[in-house]
This record gives structure tokens, sequence and C-alpha cells, in this order.
């Protein structure tokens, strides 16, 4: 039970870390793209790379941060430190994505009423942004979930090292792979929970902010 | 007040403004013309929302987009939108939110705010949160917030479209006595003729992209 719950605030850490370290460049970076209309081909370059397989940036990451590799004085494969950065990666196109949206519209509509109304470029923007603020965190939301229920980056770059990057989803590939089914679903359920419960938080954030 | 001389604007590869030449002044002015003519462009263009790609908008004898000086013209023109956009909060804080972009303090922009709500008609509302409103009352909280800060100019987007009988009147003597008793100029853009044709000093007429001006004979002719 007691390495059940270390796994589980293990994968909260690691997910919650890289879904704000994506976030603190995913959404200047999407408002960046929404305020210039001319940067917008660059949002769908983001968009077409939501889908790209967990295992294939965790490879990229492994071949970077291996003691051979470009990145291997850093020391950091075979730790969270690794997965954080794989994760941040993996939820980095959905987060650019998702608040590209939201942003365009805020700053389209609520941008363009705040200058009307005298504003500076730097209040519009602070509307256009405050009035986003429930998209953005829905953006947060959703790639926290991506990154907690992902297995590739976390296998190939964590190494699944017991008491120490083992997370609920390499714990699961590892108990199914032991053939112990009923402690992999147990781990199953856990993550599902995870994810339910950040989607209703997200419904209470949603509705507070309206 | 505002002057736009052969003003050229596309969205795209389509343009959207053909060489417009235009003046408002103090008074009311009316812009009529068939959906997809350009009026909101127009609206937007001489609210200084909108940069031309050609030609020029002389603001109170000066080009802001050329000499600089755009904030301080921004904040003598307020363009209204049609669809009204309504910020998180209650109706009051959509009513000062141009107050308070521009600096004024809580209570006074609280008090301002009050006088205007009173005077649309929505002092029953003002606590009441701004998205909860029916599309008219929404069409009141966005004019009331554009007449607080008490501009120069004020660009309205068909105002009357959401709005009953008797609202579309009171808004309409509001406007007119903004344009006399104040001298804002106010510049209207509807469908709407007959109203159009009561308190229009001054009516164009556009279609595809260019403006014409009418007199009231055929402003009438139209009703």
């Amino acid at each position: 039970m007691t390495e059940l719950l270390e796994t589980t605030f293990r994968s909260l850490y690691i997910s919650g870390t890289a879904t704000l370290l994506a976030g603190s460049w995913s959404i200047p970076l999407a408002y960046m793209l929404s305020s210039r209309p001319g940067l917008r081909p660059v949002s769908h370059v983001f968009e077409s790379l939501v889908g790209v397989p967990t295992v294939l940036i965790g490879l990229l990451l492994y071949l970077l941060l291996s003691r051979q590799g470009p990145l291997g004085f850093l020391n950091l494969l075979y730790t969270p430190q690794a997965i954080i950065i794989g994760e941040a990666i993996l939820v980095t196109p959905l987060l650019v994505g998702i608040s590209y949206r939201v942003l365009s519209y805020s700053v389209n509509t609520y941008g363009e009423l705040a200058l009307s109304l005298g504003a500076t470029e730097r209040q519009a923007m602070g509307i256009a942004v405050s009035q986003a603020l429930p998209g953005l965190i829905g953006a947060l939301v959703m790639g926290f979930s991506r990154a907690i229920g992902e297995l590739g980056v976390a296998l190939l770059v964590g190494g699944n090292i017991k008491g120490y990057t083992r997370t609920i989803t390499t714990t699961i590939a590892l108990e199914v792979s032991q053939g112990e089914l009923f402690d992999a679903v147990q781990l199953g359920v856990v993550l599902v929970s995870i994810m339910v419960v950040t989607s209703l938080t997200l419904r209470l954030v949603r509705g507070v902010s309206e | 007040m505002i002057q736009l001389n052969n003003v050229w604007f596309r969205y795209g590869s389509e343009w959207v403004l053909r060489g417009v030449s235009l003046g408002i002044s103090r008074g009311v002015t009316v812009i009529l013309g068939p959906n997809g003519a350009g009026k909101t462009t127009l609206l937007k263009v001489m609210g200084l929302l909108l940069k031309p790609l050609r030609g020029e908008v002389i603001l109170e004898g000066v080009n802001p987009w050329s000499v600089g000086g755009l904030l301080e013209a921004r904040r003598k023109v307020v363009y209204v939108h049609e669809k009204p956009i309504l910020v998180r909060g209650s109706v009051l804080d959509n009513i000062m939110l141009g107050l308070r972009i521009r600096g004024v303090g809580g209570m006074e922009a609280s008090t301002i705010a009050m006088r205007i709500a009173r005077m649309l008609g929505l002092d029953g509302v003002v606590e009441s949160n701004a998205r909860s409103l029916s599309a008219g009352q929404a069409q009141l909280v966005s004019i009331a917030r554009a007449i607080a800060v008490k501009p120069r100019a004020i660009l309205l987007d068909e105002p009357f479209a959401h709005l009953d009988r008797d609202k579309r009147i009171l808004v309409s003597k509001i406007l007119e006595s903004l344009a006399f008793n104040q001298g804002t100029s106010i510049a209207i853009a509807t469908h709407d003729t007959l109203l159009a044709a009561k308190i229009a000093d001054k009516a164009y007429y556009m279609e595809d992209g260019t403006v014409s001006i009418m007199d009231k004979d055929s402003l009438y002719e139209l009703v």
C-alpha cells in the first residue's frame, strides 16, 4: 500500500511539474502566435505534432541523454528529471494547440474590446489573457492527463527504477509482464480516478469562473 | 471629427473597403447598406482598430497612424460591437471597464457607471452576472460602457438589433441627446431605415466596399 501511494505521488509530482514546465513556454508562445496572424502556420505545425508517439519522444530523448549522447554530461538519464523533460516536450504541442485556439478568440474579441475602450497594448493583453484563463486552465488539465497516462517516455528515460523513477504506468507495464494482472488493474483504477478528478476539477474551475 | 480619405482595406485577397472617403462630425451619421457591404470594417477603421492598407484616417486634423499618438486618439473614439462582448463579472464591472482602463478610481467609476445604468434602465441588474443577461440587456450594457467614458465619437454597429421598440426609442433619444448636448459625434451602422431616417443628420449608403452620401429624401424612399 505504501509503495502504491509512493508511486502515485511520484507520478503526480512528475506529471504536474512537466505540465507546469510546458505551460511556462507553451502559453506565452501561443499568445505570440495568436496575436500575429502571419505566424498562424506555426500553430498548425504544433497541432500536427499532438499525436507524436510517446515512445518516439522517449527514444530521441534517450539518445540525447545517454552517456554517448550530446547531453550525456548532464547525467539525467534514468532520473525523474529526465521524465519531467520528456513529458514536458510531449505535452507542449497539445498545450500550444489548445492555448492558441483559446487565446486567438480572446485576443480577437476581448483584446479588441479593450483597445476600443482606450486600453494600452499591455492592458489589452492582460484583459485578453484574464478572459482566457478558464480555457488555459483546461489546456493545462488536458496536458496533465496526457502526461500522467503516457508510458513511452517514463519507461525509456526513467528506467522504471523502484522507489526512484517508477510511475503508475511503468508499474502497470511491469505487473502485466510478471503476470500480476490484479495489481495492474488496481493501478489502472488509480490512474483513471486521477484523470476523472482532474476533469471534474476543470469543470468546477470553469463553473466558478463563469 | 473623423475624416476618411480614399481608404482601402482587405482581408486576405478580398477588398472590403475600396477607396472610401467620408466624414463624420457632431451629430448623428447613419451608414446603411446590405450585409457584407463593409460597414463593420468601415467602423473599425474609423475607430482606429484596423489600419487602412491605403488612404488615411484623420482624427481632429491628425493622422494618428502616421504621426503617432494612437492611444490618445483611440481614447477619443469608442467602437461598440454588433454582438455585445461582456467580460466576466457583474453588469457594473462591465460598465466600469473603460473607466478602469483609463485609470478612473473604483468609487468614481462606480458612481459614473451607476448613473449611466439608471439612464438606460439597467439599475435593477447592475449586480447581476453580466453573462446571464438577455441579448437586449447585453446590448444596452455595451452601449452604457461606451457612453461612460465620454468619448468624442461613438461608433455603433447595429445598436438596435436586439432591442425592443421602447429600448430603441430610449437609446436613440440618448444618442441624439449626446450629439446635441455634449457635441459627441455618433456614427451608426444599421439596417433600421425607419429609425435611421428619424435620427440621421447625415446618411451614407454602403455597397461592395464603396460609400455614397444620401440626402433625406432618398433615405425616406428606403423606408
